[in-house]
């Protein structure tokens, strides 16, 4: 039974009545759902041949958002996170890995609040309703404007605007992943007790040391970025023995991502070249004033390749040690 | 008697009757170590992963510079057990400070793992080899940990935290 949490919603019904066939306004509507709903649930993802199942938990109590996400199958895991932070609890034969990592879009808080960057690069169209988990759905397409990114379907709760589901198409308008609730239910509760791991006295529980890092001047630059597409992040990292620093570059148009990985080549290792399709990601490699290229993405192969070709140095520095 | 620790510091265990896990934890052995687990996954789900070491140690001390005492005061338990609530009871964050991790902590999340992994097939052929004939997993990975929206997080390899000693 879909209860409704006090406030927000009932503003966001209201706002959404004005604007009923626009979708924009609904992927916006939709946007903000995913964050400002209280639900719990279990979705599915499924990229190529692998499937997961996970249950979900969202609470946003007074402006902050918790989730704890326990994925099913496979290596279970249970996920919790805070705004941008999250911790994993991983168990591994006799012990229990706790990992922290920065934040994600995670499903179903997929689209960013702010719409722009998507808006330059594709375009949105209402589609046709469908029935997921139960709830009536309205699609919305979002069909790119070039070659340099997969397009979308998005579907979006008819009454509470939550993203039910969503499917990423290549342009032979085959799916190359999808994810969506095949059950959900709207929680009228601000009763935190879920938001911590079940502790298992039997297990020892280990955090993953994270490498230091400093941060240098950049002795590169990506010349000519794919359109649309933004960094969004950079991650630097030590590497562990070497006096040369890893460099992980995140570019968005908004919805699609993609990371290029820069390092300098170890003496007596074999750089990597060439291009693979790993299920949705194409990976590209490249080799570049003795550095090694790697851009991953879930976007065409060209994109990779673009950005992969992009990396210039400005000379030679310490790094290349 | 881990059980009655773990049922403690949930809340589900009388503060009356736990004067023996007290006791147990200061006699060291399997309890002492749940007890450093419990601290290592608070201190987790509060931020404090950077100061994780050195906190346990301070608890450690505080424990083992004790008396040991078979029958632990009133006082002295509740002082304890104020200290496990405030650790995980308070997981729920009611509190202004939990899960502020500062930005240094942030950005080197989930690291030296992949880099450490690169390790492997060293040879003195320098000739560049077939991106697909070495999968190139850990990039995989930490494009996933690290994108914005990570669906393919759910998928991920476990492979590149396999760093077990």
């Amino acid at each position: 039974m879909f209860l409704r949490a006090v406030s927000g919603i009932t503003c966001l019904i209201l706002s959404v009545s004005a604007f009923a066939n626009d979708p924009w306004q609904m992927l916006e509507k939709t946007a903000y759902a995913a964050r400002e709903l209280n639900y719990e649930g279990q979705f599915i993802y499924q990229n190529g041949n692998q499937v997961r199942t996970v249950q979900i938990t969202h609470m946003n109590n007074g402006g902050r958002e918790f989730t704890r996400n326990m994925v099913l199958d496979d290596k279970p895991r249970e996920v919790y996170s805070q705004g941008s932070d999250i911790v994993i609890f991983q168990p591994r034969n006799q012990k229990v890995m706790i990992e922290k990592r920065r934040g994600q879009n995670l499903f179903p808080a997929m689209l960013p609040t702010d719409l722009q960057l998507i808006k330059s690069s594709y375009t949105a169209r209402l589609s046709t309703t469908d029935i997921v988990a139960g709830r009536p759905a309205q699609i919305i397409d979002l069909v790119p404007k070039d070659a340099f990114r997969y397009s979308y379907k998005i579907w979006t709760d008819s009454e509470f605007g939550l993203l039910v589901k969503m499917t990423l198409l290549n342009n032979h308008n085959e799916t190359l992943e999808q994810i969506y609730f095949n059950q959900l239910s709207m929680l009228n509760s601000q009763d935190l007790n879920w938001f911590q791991p079940k502790i298992d006295v039997s297990k020892n529980y280990v955090i993953e040391d994270a490498a230091a890092v400093t941060r240098v001047t950049d002795d590169w630059i990506v010349a000519q970025l794919p359109p649309g597409y933004r960094k969004v992040d950079h991650i630097q990292r030590s590497i562990p023995g070497k006096s040369g620093l890893m460099n992980q570059v995140i570019f968005s148009d908004g919805i699609a991502s993609v990371s290029l990985f820069i390092e300098p080549i170890t003496k007596g290792k074999r750089p990597k070249m060439g291009h693979m399709l790993i299920g949705s990601t194409n990976i590209c490699a490249n080799v570049i004033d003795g550095h090694q290229i790697i851009v991953v993405g879930e976007v065409p192969a060209e994109t990779v390749r673009q950005i992969s070709k992009a990396v210039t140095f400005k000379k030679q520095t310490a790094n290349n040690q | 008697m881990k059980d009655q620790l773990s049922a403690l510091i949930d809340g589900e265990f009388e503060i009356e009757d736990s004067e023996h896990i007290f006791t147990s934890i200061k006699s060291g052995g399997e309890l002492k170590e749940a007890w450093h687990h419990y601290h290592l996954i608070g201190d987790a789900m509060r931020g404090n992963m950077h100061m994780h070491y050195d906190f346990s140690a301070r608890v450690m001390e505080a424990l083992e510079a004790e008396p040991t005492v078979l029958a632990v005061s009133n006082n002295e338990v509740s002082e304890q057990v104020s200290t496990i609530n405030t650790i995980y009871k308070k997981i729920p964050f009611k509190g202004t400070k939990v899960w502020s991790i500062a930005a240094s902590v942030a950005a080197v999340m989930f690291v030296g793992l992949m880099v450490m992994q690169q390790q492997f097939g060293q040879s003195e052929d320098l000739s560049p080899v077939e991106i697909a004939q070495s999968m190139p997993m850990e990039y995989l990975a930490a494009h996933q940990a690290a994108a914005p929206s990570g669906s393919a997080y759910y998928i991920q390899t476990a492979s590149y935290t396999e760093q077990d000693k």
